[in-house]
């Protein structure tokens, strides 16, 4: 038995566990993809910029002046006056230099693609023989060009510019007569921006660039990234390393495609070392907890022993005293018992009370149309009266049902419901009603959807909904009808067209005999609402306006999702 | 003096020498390349580049007396004015220490500058009514292109020569050169930044010289 127990707790336990982890490693991805997001808006920010200044830098007659009309002595002279504001301006700080365009050196190139030397490298930015002979291109571009230059700063570090090349048109021939090269420092190695946690770097030339990242680390990581690059042909990726014994998420995502620059990818990464720790800590709880169980069951078990071995006379004596207690509690619940059934009489003999003089009534009405020797309009208010009282009829049924959900007396017995075909009966319903005004039905229901519910009251909450986007529809309007399934509930929504719900009357439209539109010529009593969100409510779930505003008026409910053994019971029934 | 009131004067000043001295004539008529090409830049700008040759549009040439003849004591001033954002005219031929002044009757600011190995200059940012007008003098014969740092498409040329004797045709390509002096010398037709062509001719007094450039 105990081993039996022993099985059970670990299984649990392990059970447990396994959940928790995969919820922690959904978190993190989640919390990952949202730094990248919010890194690439930036990235592509600070991009389109620069794009643009290039752009315009490229079209300005004085550098074309000096590349057309044999003047190239005055192409950098000219030029430094118009990238002063690139060029000029304090180098900036670690933090914020992500979020300035300052340039770290800009070259012209000839029409062969060599690069124009400057008469002072002071003023441009000086460049190494390395960044050179990279820079060096066999052909001028025609398109603009991304690219990633590597240069040994000292043996120890080595750096990467990120160089924009923007090939210059001549006005004259319309051929690409030269080209401006924009160096800056690449943002990927230098952004802050993502937040703590991420780290963001280069990975080109089978080299990793990220600074604040150990040496030796980065060797192993660069041939991790080579080794994904090759393997996938996609241009990003998400693949999981080990840096130090500590396990990381890697993005990886190829910067300058299409470029005649060597292939270079933005690197990020993510520590996992905060979720290893948290599942290492939730697995010492739930470990414990299983713990402090098992022993309790051991005391307890224990103790149910001890009481087993009291000898018999006492059981004995015991159980006269047993015996009277019992015939007690035997009578007090008969009388329970009684004050229930008492109550779902109650609500029956109401339910008769008041509808037999409804029913009656009809019966008379319906009596009197069949006679044929009233006058015309006779007729017309004696079908005006019929049809009020089966409008009685709806309000007693409404009432009687919420006078039992505020006593507490109303119990659902939660069977999945399909809620598809529940909707689309209702619909069915809709279209035939001779009232019915011409609209559109628009639905997106997935093909099985069941929730946890009582038929006829879920049935109700539906039939609420989609009569009130009927009624309070405009002709040739449309109703929507959408239902999707969350993690653990299912989300209906009923829009229609129509004129919207007064603001101010918007927060009362769920209190009993309360109406939405003042328009006397929409039949209803104002109760519908309230029983379908009291209803929503018993079932675990709610309902809600969503907006209701520019002729369109949509409400949400959410229903749990009917358990997996449920579903499989109903289906086998 | 208005511009118009100048440019009349200038035309004056250009027939002067023909009461003085009757000298040579020669006039004739320079074969214009057709014009049915289609512009590289806007239809508005005078000057327009097509395969990396700058020319007038419609094509006019410059046929002038090539050789070495004095300057004149006192420079002559011209104007190129800007006007509806193009150079006006779009081709100024003038004689080497000749001043040019660069009125600006637009309502924006123009900025010209040439980088031109003939003259470099820049002139700098200026609004209409700033006196005196911007000016610069040519004292380097050859060509000179003229750009707006603000409007990047204005372009505008002036052809600086040795010589006080030029003219520019008329659109039919006809030419009238008068009160030249006696002798043998070069006759050439400028007509685009890459095209010059060349006659030689003797002059004499009081006669007119026929000559035309295929």
């Amino acid at each position: 038995m105990m081993l039996v127990v022993l099985a059970l707790t670990a299984l649990g336990l392990y059970f447990t566990q396994r959940k928790v982890a995969a919820t922690a490693e959904r978190d993190l991805q989640e919390n990952f993809q949202a730094k990248l997001v919010s890194l690439h808006k930036i990235q592509e920010l600070r991009h389109t910029a620069l794009t643009e200044r290039c752009g315009e830098l490229v079209s300005k007659p004085r550098i074309h002046a000096a590349l057309e009309d044999n003047a190239l002595d005055l192409l950098y002279p000219s030029a430094k006056d118009e990238l002063r504001d690139l060029m000029e301006e304090p180098e900036p700080s670690q933090a914020e230099a992500a979020d300035s365009l300052h340039a770290r050196f800009y070259r012209f190139l000839d029409a062969t693609g060599a690069i124009l030397s400057p008469p002072n490298p002071q003023d441009v930015g000086e460049l190494g023989a390395e960044v050179k002979a990279q820079l060096a291109l066999k052909k001028l571009p025609e398109m603009q060009q991304i690219g990633y230059l590597s240069e040994t700063a000292d043996a120890s570090d080595e750096a990467v510019d990120e160089v924009m090349v923007v090939p210059i048109f001549s006005t004259e021939t319309g051929d690409v007569i030269s080209a401006l090269v924009v160096g800056f420092k690449p943002f990927e190695v230098i952004s802050k921006s993502a937040g703590p946690g991420l780290k963001s770097g280069i990975w080109m030339n089978g080299r990793l660039h990220l600074p604040s990242v150990p040496k030796s680390a980065q060797s192993a990581i660069g041939d991790q990234i080579a080794n994904a690059v090759s393997k996938s042909d996609s241009v990003q990726n998400n693949i999981n390393v080990t840096i130090n014994g500590t396990p990381q998420l890697l993005f990886y995502k190829l910067l300058n495609p299409e470029s005649i620059f060597p292939p270079a990818y933005e690197i990020c990464l993510y520590p996992l070392t905060e979720s290893v720790a948290q599942q290492r800590r939730l697995r010492w709880q739930i470990g414990g907890a299983g713990a402090l169980l098992l022993l309790g069951g051991f005391v307890v078990s224990h103790l149910v022993a001890a009481r087993l071995s009291v000898p018999v006379e006492k059981l004995a004596l015991d159980s006269e005293k047993d015996r009277l207690q019992r015939r007690r509690a035997e009578a007090a619940l008969a009388s329970t018992s009684e004050e229930l059934e008492r109550s779902a009489r109650y609500s029956a003999d109401a339910s008769h009370q008041l509808k037999s003089p409804v029913s009656v009534l009809r019966a008379g009405l319906d009596s009197l149309l069949g006679r044929e020797d009233f006058k015309p309009e006779v007729y017309h208010e004696l079908s005006a009266l019929l049809h009020q009282t089966y409008r009685l009829t709806g309000v007693i049924d409404d009432l009687l049902l919420l006078s039992r959900v505020d006593a507490g007396h109303l119990q659902i017995e939660a069977e999945p419901v399909n809620l598809g075909e529940l909707i689309e009966e209702w619909l069915d319903d809709l279209s035939a009603l001779p009232e019915s005004p011409e609209m559109k039905i628009e639905k997106e229901l997935p093909a099985e959807i069941y929730v946890a519910g009582e038929k006829r009251y879920t049935s109700l909450i539906v039939q609420n909904l989609l009569e009130n986007a009927r009624k309070y529809n405009r002709p040739g309007g449309c109703i929507r009808v959408a239902a999707r399934r969350d993690i653990a509930e299912v989300v209906l929504t009923v829009g229609n067209t129509g004129r919207p719900i007064a603001q101010t009357a918007q927060q009362h439209i769920f209190e009993r005999f309360h109406r939405g539109a003042p328009v006397s010529d929409i039949s209803g009593h104002g109760l519908g609402l309230n029983l379908a969100r009291e209803l929503a409510r018993l079932h675990g779930g709610d309902l809600r306006l969503l907006r209701s505003d520019n002729d369109w008026t949509e409400f949400e409910v959410r229903f749990r999702v009917a358990r997996p053994s449920l579903r499989r019971a109903a289906e086998v029934a | 003096m208005g511009l118009r009131g100048l440019l009349f004067f200038n035309a004056i000043f250009a027939l002067l020498p023909i009461t003085v001295f009757a000298g040579a004539v020669v006039e004739g008529r320079v074969e214009l390349p057709k014009s049915h090409f289609a512009p590289v830049m806007a239809k508005r700008y005078e000057i327009v580049t097509t395969g990396g040759v700058l020319s007038p549009q419609p094509p006019v040439a410059v046929v002038y007396l090539d050789g070495s003849f004095a300057k004149p004591p006192s420079p002559a001033t011209k104007q190129i004015a800007q006007k509806d954002l193009t150079f006006l005219p779009s081709l100024l031929p003038v004689q080497v220490g000749t001043r040019v002044e660069f009125p600006n009757l637009d309502d924006t600011y123009h900025s010209i500058f040439s980088y031109s190995p003939a003259k470099r200059f820049d002139v700098g940012r200026y609004r209409p009514e700033e006196r005196p007008i911007p000016s610069e003098v040519f004292d380097t014969p050859g060509l000179v292109t003229l750009r707006c740092d603000i409007h990047e498409h204005m372009r505008g040329l002036i052809l600086v020569l040795n010589t006080p004797y030029f003219v520019v045709t008329n659109p039919d390509g006809r030419f009238r050169l008068s009160g030249l002096p006696s002798g043998r010398y070069a006759l050439k037709a400028w007509i685009n930044s890459k095209t010059t062509r060349e006659q030689p001719v003797e002059l004499e007094a009081d006669t007119v010289l026929h000559v035309d450039f295929p």
